[in-house]
């Protein structure tokens, strides 16, 4: 009962100082959406109609928005300011974050040069900072004509502030771009500074312009540090720095040699650069979006998340005010720059990794190494097919219909790879029906789903005759593996290829794992039997490829890799894959449809007799 | 006695039906002299200044106009003579924090955009075709005197344009280009046309030289505000404003004409050597192969200006080619008691005069028809006169004597008619 005192209080007092603005203020109420798995809503977004019943009042957020007219203009653009704010738990840096945004709400209520309306929302962050943004946002796009309507009467007190509220949802023009601002609530110590997140869902990533125009005010006009998130445990690694060095030695001698040549980087910049990169691609292929700005770009609205994150920590700093007053201008800079514009975003990439907050590697250049990658797979195929083909042991052709089944033997194989994609996708339906099922701590329901799949995948090879060591295969089975591993060659082409084209940074970390183990995938067998160095070594490293692609070994050598915190849990795996489907990440789809029915393939290659 | 007396009758009405037909053939011949502009004097001046892009981001663009527009106007070209084409779409702009107000200086101590700014052509209306209508003058009938570019073959026309150009075009309005062709076929045609003396194309743009590669006309002089493969440059951003607020090549040349009046006596080619590349951060180009005069002799103001040197003629209805009338020779005419109308009027009255007395003396002998075939019967008179005038060379002189010629006469048939 406290807390929602408080929590109306405070509401009550935001929308005041909006009212005293002359903001057109009104209040959204919403109903927190529990992030679940539904396996259909994948690329869409979630149906709002999905609303238990019984919710009470309390539970219910509700979000403050202010907006304001541009007094010249033609009401048809908007941009929004968001503020996350938890009304149960203030805590200085969500006040400060506030302060920021009220400032500049002020200035903006009074200058001449607006051309797009400014809404300021207020988030209520106690379910989260995305679902209240979200809800909101889709209550903006997509208003719902016959949904349970909440009444406000009953559930807050909002009619006592002088009757000025509107009621309903308001609404201004397109929303042209959208600012998340934040302000952290641990000072770091060596500067005042500024955090961008940017990462949407499924990799999608704002207009490179709007980092720009963050990043040129920020470093140019206010004087505050630029940070994006960057790999910290690459940083100190020895053989970066080790390759770094080399590459500059390599610069240095190609501009003795010609100075037009400048590709040579310093080696802790190129250190820098990498970890940023790697940051980069994680955040995109996980495909998560890394804050409240991720709903905006559900919308195809560009939006970013800014985080200033002060020299010493909000609760000791006694000079707020210069502090709101920095923070306010850059704002008013990103706002105004915006309010400039004539159309969306579009002049500059969306497709991109950041190597810095001013760096970026663009789409044409980071295609290369994933197709250099992707290329060898279809030549690959191809040549095996040739091999298993002319290898066959040529019995005297009798008829034309002999010869014609000859060469569509590779259906067969293809059988088989249609049947281990189907299981992928059953296994990654599986935690669906595990979520309901309640009381299941995370080990236990990882040990359910992995012996889920391994018995199904025992049971659906049984079915398929997979041929036993014991009996002596005949000639044609022997090749057989070559045909198998042609087709396979294919299906994680097209796998990968689609994937791509969804997320891309997904894609190449996939093919990173998957593609040499596809390549140097043949059976064990053979290698032993020929016993020679070359063979030993090459099962040796076919074992080790098996190993790291499989994806909860992946997942967890890149965790102890990366992350130096240290606790290794094997039921951090499932909380990972918790969170991919909960997001609906394609990344998921990816694992469980094309990088996990590869890698069962390839397995079954490497284990072939022959 | 009478015989007599008819006799100096005759001679008398002959001298006066030469000097009728002399004069009508006078007026013939200098109207055929002056169909060649060439020898035209420079009569009047005419600026057409366009701005040729939209959008709050170029804002510059229509600064650069505004500013120009001032310009020719203070050195003393009036609104009627001045064709302007904006996009106008700055000053009342939402994103502008100065409503109805343009600057093209961070310091805001001049409003372009104050009072008597007449836009001709304005917002949609600028485009290429209402561009090229008003240089080749094929208006529709509706069209306004106001809009159309009223030039003869005496005008000096500055033809200003700025915006986003590149190889050999310009666009218009990020909608539309107009090339290189359609321009030089456009001043070809006005050239054809009579529709100007000397034409001054100045041109800020991008790769602004291109745009002039493909005229021909004689009496044209281009001056671009960069080089092929060149960009040119704002001057400076107005952060108050929020975006760039004048061009390079438009701010030193506005610079250049700050410290001029009216009467300042500037060449051309110190405007053009006032250009520093390193201050436009692109090399200014002059395209003067078609301009046949010395960039030295000729004054910014011919163009810029509207400066006229003052001529006495002595005759309203002609115009009078250079070679006779042209420089030190004004004086001669200056120094002359004759001014045109005076001896307009002389003229006249003269003639009524005759005319008067001929009427007289037609009722006192009804002879009038044998008088004139008297007259063209004396047909070696006629040949000597256009002998004189022939070899003299010099019409008022004949003139002159002519008049003094009527005097006596003049006396002697108002004596005669007493």
């Amino acid at each position: 009962m406290f807390h929602s005192v408080i929590c109306s209080e405070s509401r009550k007092l935001i929308a005041q100082y909006m009212l005293g603005l002359d903001a057109e203020v009104t209040y959204h109420n919403f109903y927190p959406q529990l992030n679940q798995f539904h396996p259909l809503h994948f690329f869409t977004s979630p149906d709002s109609s999905i609303i238990s019943k019984n919710i009470s009042c309390a539970s219910i957020g509700m979000n403050t928005v202010g907006i304001i007219r541009a007094p010249r203009g033609d009401g048809k653009e908007a941009i929004v300011l968001v503020t996350p704010y938890n009304p149960k738990k203030v805590v200085l840096g969500e006040a400060l974050s506030l302060g920021v945004a009220y400032s500049v709400f002020s200035l903006l209520s009074r200058v001449t040069w607006l051309a797009k309306d400014i809404i300021w929302l207020v988030a209520d962050s106690q379910y989260g900072e995305y679902s209240s943004v979200s809800a909101w946002l889709r209550e903006y796009q997509a208003p719902q004509f016959h949904r349970v309507v909440v009444n406000s009467e009953t559930c807050n007190e909002s009619s006592t502030i002088e009757g000025k509220l509107y009621s309903g949802f308001r609404r201004a023009g397109t929303i042209a771009a959208a600012l998340v601002v934040k302000v952290a609530e641990d000072g770091n110590h060596f500067d005042d500074s500024l955090n961008i997140y940017a990462e949407a869902s499924n990799g999608q990533m704002p207009n490179l312009d709007l980092i720009n125009i963050v990043n040129y005010l920020a470093v140019h006009k206010q004087h505050l540090r630029i940070k994006v998130s960057k790999m910290w445990s690459l940083l100190g690694s020895k053989w970066l720095n080790t390759l770094g060095v080399v590459l500059e030695c390599i610069g240095q001698y190609a501009r003795r040699l010609n100075p037009q040549w400048k590709f040579g980087i310093p080696a802790n910049e190129y250190v820098e650069g990498t970890a940023t990169l790697a940051s980069s691609m994680y955040y995109q292929g996980l495909g998560v979006p890394t804050g409240p700005h991720g709903a905006f770009r559900d919308y195809q609205v560009d939006a970013i998340t800014v985080e200033i994150s002060p020299k010493v920590s909000p609760t000791k700093m006694n000079r707020h005010i210069d502090f709101i007053f920095r923070g306010g201008r850059l704002i008013e800079g990103v706002v105004r720059s915006i309010n400039n514009l004539l159309e969306k975003f579009h002049q500059s990439f969306f497709l991109y990794l950041l190597t810095s907050p001013s760096k970026f590697v663009s789409v044409g250049v980071y295609m290369i190494p994933f197709a250099l990658l992707g290329a060898p797979l279809p030549i690959v195929a191809a040549s095996l097919y040739m091999f298993s083909s002319k290898t066959t042991p040529q019995a005297p052709v009798a008829s034309e219909v002999d010869f014609s089944l000859e060469s569509w033997k590779w259906i067969n194989s293809a059988k088989k790879v249609f049947v281990i994609h189907l299981w992928g996708v059953a296994v990654s339906l599986l935690p669906y029906f595990l979520c309901r099922i309640p009381g299941l701590t995370p080990t236990n329901n990882l040990t359910v789903w992995g012996s889920f799949a391994v018995l199904s995948l025992v049971i659906l090879f049984s079915m398929l005759g997979y041929p036993t060591s014991v009996a002596v295969p005949s000639e044609a089975e022997k090749r057989e593996w070559a045909n198998l591993k042609s087709v396979t060659l294919s299906a994680t082409f097209i796998g990968l290829s689609l994937m791509s084209v969804i997320n891309f940074a997904t894609a190449e970390i996939g093919a990173l794992l998957i593609v040499p183990f596809c390549l140097m995938a043949r059976p064990l067998m053979l290698d032993i039997q020929a016993r020679s160095m070359r063979t030993l070594l090459l099962a040796t490293c076919n074992l080790a490829l098996g190993f790291i692609a499989f994806p909860p070994c992946a997942f967890l050598l890149l965790k102890s890799a990366f992350d130096s915190s240290g606790g290794y849990n094997i039921s951090d795996y499932w909380n990972w894959m918790e969170s991919l489907w909960a997001w609906n990440s394609a990344t998921y789809l990816y694992i469980g449809i094309v990088h996990l029915p590869c890698w069962a393939l390839c397995i079954h290659i490497l284990f072939h007799p022959s | 006695m009478e015989f007599c007396f008819l006799r100096i009758l005759k001679l008398t009405m002959k001298v006066l039906v030469m000097l009728l037909l002399f004069l009508g053939n006078i007026r013939n011949s200098a109207a055929y002299f002056s169909s060649s502009s060439e020898a035209t004097m420079h009569t009047n001046n005419w600026a057409v200044l366009v701005c040729t892009s939209r959008f709050w981001f170029n804002y510059r663009h229509m600064a650069n106009t505004l500013s120009l527009y001032r310009t020719v106007k203070r050195l003393g070209i009036s609104d009627e003579r001045i064709i302007l084409m904006l996009a106008d779409d700055m000053a009342c702009n939402a994103r502008n924090k100065y409503p109805a107000q343009v600057f093209n200086n961070e310091n805001h101590r001049l409003n372009l955009y104050g009072d008597n700014v007449e836009v001709d052509y304005r917002g949609y209306e600028v485009t290429v075709e209402n561009f090229l209508r008003v240089l080749t003058g094929r208006h529709e009938t509706a069209v306004p005197r106001s809009k159309r570019l009223l030039s003869d073959e005496g005008s000096h026309i500055l033809l200003y344009m700025t915006g986003h150009g590149g190889d050999e075009f310009l666009k218009f309005q990020d909608s539309e280009e107009l090339q290189s062709h359609d321009l030089a076929d456009a001043v070809k045609q006005m050239k054809e046309k009579g529709r100007f003396k000397e034409l001054l194309i100045m041109v800020d743009t991008c790769q602004a030289s291109t745009l002039f590669s493909q005229l021909q006309s004689p009496g044209v002089l281009a001056i671009g505000s960069s080089m092929k493969g060149e960009n040119s440059y704002s001057h400076h951003l107005d952060s108050d404003v929020g975006v760039s607020v004048v061009d390079r090549f438009t701010f030193y040349t506005l610079a250049f004409f700050e410290r001029l009046n009216m009467y300042d006596n500037a060449s051309l080619s110190s405007l053009f050597n006032s250009y520093n590349p390193n201050l436009l951060m692109s090399t200014a180009y002059y395209r003067r192969d078609l301009y046949q005069r010395h960039l030295e002799e000729v004054p910014v103001t011919n163009f810029f200006g509207s400066v006229m040197e003052t001529i006495h003629t002595d005759s309203a209805y002609t115009s009078f080619t250079n070679k006779n009338f042209g420089g030190a020779k004004t004086k001669i005419f200056l120094g002359q008691s004759f001014s045109s109308s005076d001896i307009n009027s002389v003229r006249n009255s003269d003639d009524e005069d005759q005319f008067n007395n001929l009427t007289a003396e037609e009722d006192q002998h009804n002879e009038v028809g044998q008088c004139i075939f008297c007259a063209m019967d004396s047909g070696h008179l006629w040949s000597v006169i256009i002998g004189n005038v022939i070899t003299h060379e010099s019409v008022d002189f004949f003139v002159c004597y002519g008049l003094v010629l009527m005097l006596p006469l003049l006396v002697f048939s108002t004596w005669l008619s007493l």
